[in-house]
């Protein structure tokens, strides 16, 4: 190892991160059918609204598969956090989780999980920058992955492409009422796997409903 | 570790029956198993006919409505709401379904996977009582609550009794033989064996001096009570008969005839003047019989795919395609025609998928290439032996373009490939793992390029080279433009007329795979991963057989036989001094595929890996017997290319 190497040390790409991207060059084909598509439909729960702050609390995900939800995909897991978050943490009510994850073990679990599918979420944004800063210390620059966010595609089939959710009325595309007008009973929420099952199921009735407007296949969806 | 999903899924099984009476540890086992899948209003679950899924269904939210059709109508039998627990034939022996299901309004469903469920049927004597008493009134949905019942039927099914069975409604067309082939009690089973056999029949039933049935013999029979007991042929029929015998009388409903069969596993029913055992034979109703009654029969399901252009509906006909494949496997129909039917169904699927995306194209594209091409299958499909939905293999031959125009004709045909794929995917093939595919670049290609790449293959047999001459030589047009098939098959055999060293590598590069049979006269099992102490049975029987008999093939310039059982009948004819192992050597491949074939529809996968001990006695001597020409076939090749003496 070369002096230089040594200041500036690379951070070590785990294998599992290096098999995740090997992964990620595989394109899904444009013209595949939705129910063909593979979806992971995932929320965190945080100790803040700051992505660049807050630390993971709890990860919930699971698996859609030919338009099913794969309950035996299920995931849920609760983290440690730092003293200094304990106290956001009352929102939730999980003051000091049983049986945390480690993060390591999370990691190696989550990535072979992510593999190529297309990841859902509501507000999938934030979701997405909580769990890059979790697994950048592993050697991870970016997830690679499809994204698809509810809110947009809801909007999207209520409203159409160019629609402004701040110019509604607020709350109108909050996953409380998508899950009130869509009929999904409201269980479990704020736990990320409680969150995590209603966006799969809202995503469910989502794409049944973009089927009958003519999104057929992966390229018009994620137009 | 229990998570919140499950827990949700867990809450809302245990309020129902059979869910409520499973412990907690086994509610979760299943909870953990279901799936769940939203149906729009509208939307089919199910049709009659189709084979039973791998799950049954219970409903979470909305309602289905189970109906049959009379006269083009929908009759609703069943209207089933939360908590119904629905398409229970599937925990019965995989019997295709009866009713059509359809979501009345959007439906979430809880699908629950068989397997996991049978399990704890048979652990849990409430369970198997709770099914039984519904199997044994017919109902076709086990409601959760009997009032509830009682009162739904009085709303759908007015006018017909309640005591009856709701799964069919009056007398339904079904053909079954009269003329029964029967036999005295003192009958040899030689001479029952010779009368089936001129008769051309399955069965023969033994009947006393009054004809009343004392019991049945079947093939089945033949072969697992006398042959591989190996008992004298003078046995008397009544020592080897199935006895006694289920009979019924004809005018009896279809449904109870049919659930007889299901609940008893019977393949033959017997038909008497009074319906009981103690009078006269009058017919016989086979499996086959109500086969063709659900509209299963080839015919049926080609000209059903010929008619239609939508997608899912040719994916659900090529799944009824399978259960005739089963059907025909256990009944020993012959391979020809077995591979003949699902090829050609195959094929028709291919051919719509193609038609359908060109139609697709042209809206997306405004000029489309008026460019001639084929599309081809390779490998097992190539050779017509894709029984099961295993890799798809195939590729993309277009016509010469200028050179100007290459880039835009060939990304034309890439994305014909592309749509190609999804549609075959999605009717339940599976993706080739090395992506020999028509959506693969290098493999949709014009013809010049096609005749560079087989010279190439041809005058530098590298390994790869090899790995790929044995799928592409196996090429066959199924759309398109044959004559470019042709024209490829000619410079193929212009190019080996004068390389014959290429023959030699292909020869080599066959007897690559050893003998299945180890020194002891064990099979090679695989000795480590995945498949540890299992028997690859392509990789060390079929792909020997496939692989020897396409040098043969290309040595004696045979075109247009693909076969590999085809193509060893030939060889017999050209090389009489071989014949008998070469027709031995067709047989023993038929074989193959029929295990392979089996083994694959029982363990749903590509029937790739089996377990020797598990395939009994009889298969495993059968499957030792095929090794025999692999072996001699090998030897005479080694001879023939001079492989002893063959640098490597």
């Amino acid at each position: 190892m070369g002096w230089l190497d040594f200041i500036f040390k690379k951070k070590d790409k785990a294998e599992f991160v290096q098999l995740y991207e090997e992964y990620s060059k595989e394109i899904i084909p444009a013209q595949r059918p939705i129910s063909q598509l593979s979806f992971i439909v995932l929320d965190t729960e945080t100790t803040g609204l700051n992505p660049e702050k807050a630390e993971m609390v709890s990860f919930g995900a699971v698996k859609i598969t030919r338009s099913k939800i794969q309950v035996e995909s299920a995931k849920e897991h609760y983290f440690d956090t730092s003293a200094k978050n304990q106290e956001a943490l009352k929102v939730h009510g999980i003051l000091y989780p049983q049986n945390p994850t480690k993060p390591e073990v999370f990691a190696k679990e989550l990535l072979p999980f992510l593999h190529n599918h297309i990841l859902v979420g509501h507000h999938i944004g934030f979701d997405l920058k909580v769990l890059g800063k979790f697994l950048a210390p592993f050697g991870l620059k970016k997830i690679t992955n499809p994204v698809l966010d509810t809110q947009y595609l809801a909007t999207r089939l209520e409203k159409g492409y160019h629609y402004d959710v701040g110019m509604g009325k607020p709350g109108e595309y909050t996953l409380d009422s998508l899950c009130e007008r869509y009929g999904i009973q409201l269980d479990d929420r704020h736990t990320a796997a409680g969150d995590a099952f209603l966006t799969a199921q809202l995503l469910l009735k989502l794409l049944k409903k973009a089927e009958k407007i003519g999104i057929a296949d992966y390229r018009t969806l994620m137009r | 570790m229990s998570n919140v999903i499950v827990n949700r899924v867990k809450e809302f099984l245990k309020n129902y029956p059979p869910f409520s009476f499973l412990t907690s540890t086994s509610l979760e086992e299943v909870a953990k198993a279901v799936d769940i899948k939203f149906y729009g209003e509208g939307e089919m679950l199910f049709e009659r006919g189709e084979p039973a899924q791998d799950c049954f269904f219970i409903l979470k939210e909305g309602s289905v409505s189970l109906y049959d059709l009379k006269e083009g109508r929908e009759n609703i039998i069943e209207v089933c709401d939360e908590g119904d627990v629905f398409g229970v034939l599937a925990l019965l022996g995989k019997r295709p379904y009866i009713l059509n299901a359809k979501a009345s309004e959007d439906a979430l469903v809880y699908a629950v996977p068989v397997a996991i469920f049978e399990k704890l049927v048979q652990e849990n004597s409430r369970v198997s009582l709770y099914f039984a008493a519904g199997f044994a009134s017919g109902q076709v949905v086990i409601r959760n609550d009997l009032s509830q019942s009682q009162k739904a039927r009085s709303v759908f099914n007015q006018g017909s009794e309640d005591n009856g069975l709701l799964i069919f409604t009056g007398q339904s067309d079904f053909n079954y033989s009269k003329e029964v082939l029967t036999c005295p009690e003192s009958t040899g089973i030689q001479e029952a064996a010779f009368l089936m056999s001129k008769k051309g029949v399955g069965s023969i039933v033994i009947v006393n001096e009054h004809r009343h049935p004392l019991g049945i013999l079947t093939d089945k029979d033949l072969r697992n009570r006398l042959v591989a007991a190996g008992l004298p042929y003078e046995t008397p029929v009544v020592q080897l008969m199935s006895t006694p015998v289920m009979t019924k009388s004809p005018s009896a409903d279809f449904s109870d005839l049919y659930l007889t069969m299901v609940k008893n596993r019977l393949h033959h029913l017997i038909f008497t003047e009074d319906g009981s055992s103690k009078s006269p034979v009058t017919g016989i109703l086979s499996d086959h019989d109500i086969l063709l009654s659900q509209g299963n029969s080839p015919a049926v399901l080609i000209n059903a795919l010929m008619n239609t252009w939508e997608v899912p509906a040719m994916a659900k006909i090529r799944n009824r395609a399978e259960y005739l494949l089963k059907y025909y496997l256990e009944n020993e129909v012959s391979m020809d025609f077995v591979a003949n039917i699902v090829s050609e169904i195959n094929d028709i699927i291919i051919q719509k998928a193609v038609q359908i995306s060109q139609k697709k194209l042209e809206e997306l594209y405004p000029t489309i290439p008026a460019v001639k091409f084929c599309f081809v299958s390779l490998g097992s499909e190539g050779r017509e032996e894709q029984l099961l939905r295993t890799d798809l293999d195939n590729a993309l031959i277009f016509e010469d373009v200028p050179e100007a125009e290459f880039q835009s004709t060939q990304q034309y045909f890439l994305d014909l490939g592309a749509e190609v794929i999804e549609i075959l995917l999605s009717c339940g093939f599976h993706p080739c793992p090395a992506k020999m595919m028509a959506n693969n670049p290098k493999w949709c290609q014009p013809i010049s390029i096609w005749k560079k790449y087989f010279s190439d293959w041809i005058l530098t047999p590298n390994q790869e080279a090899l790995m790929n001459a044995t799928i592409f030589f196996d090429f066959r047009a199924i759309y398109g433009q044959k004559q470019l098939v042709q024209t490829l098959t000619d410079h193929i055999y212009n190019e080996i007329k004068g390389k014959s060293i290429f023959l030699n590598f292909l020869a080599k590069n066959a007897l690559l795979n050893p003998p299945p049979l180890g020194f002891f006269r064990n099979f090679i099992l695989e000795k480590s991963g995945e498949q540890k102490d299992k028997f690859d049975i392509k990789l060390r029987a079929m792909m020997p057989l496939a692989d020897i008999a396409r040098i043969l093939v290309l040595s004696h310039k045979v075109v247009g036989i693909n076969n590999t059982f085809k193509r060893f009948e030939k060889l017999a004819e050209l090389e009489p001094n071989h014949e008998e192992l070469l027709r031995e050597a067709g047989k023993a491949y038929e074989i193959l595929m029929r295990v392979r074939a089996i083994e694959g529809l029982k363990s749903q996968n590509s029937g790739r890996f089996i377990s020797p001990e598990n395939i009994g006695k009889l298969q495993r001597q059968l499957l030792k017997n095929t090794f025999y020409p692999i072996d001699e076939l090998q030897k005479i090749i080694r001879v023939r290319y001079q492989l002893d003496y063959f640098g490597s």
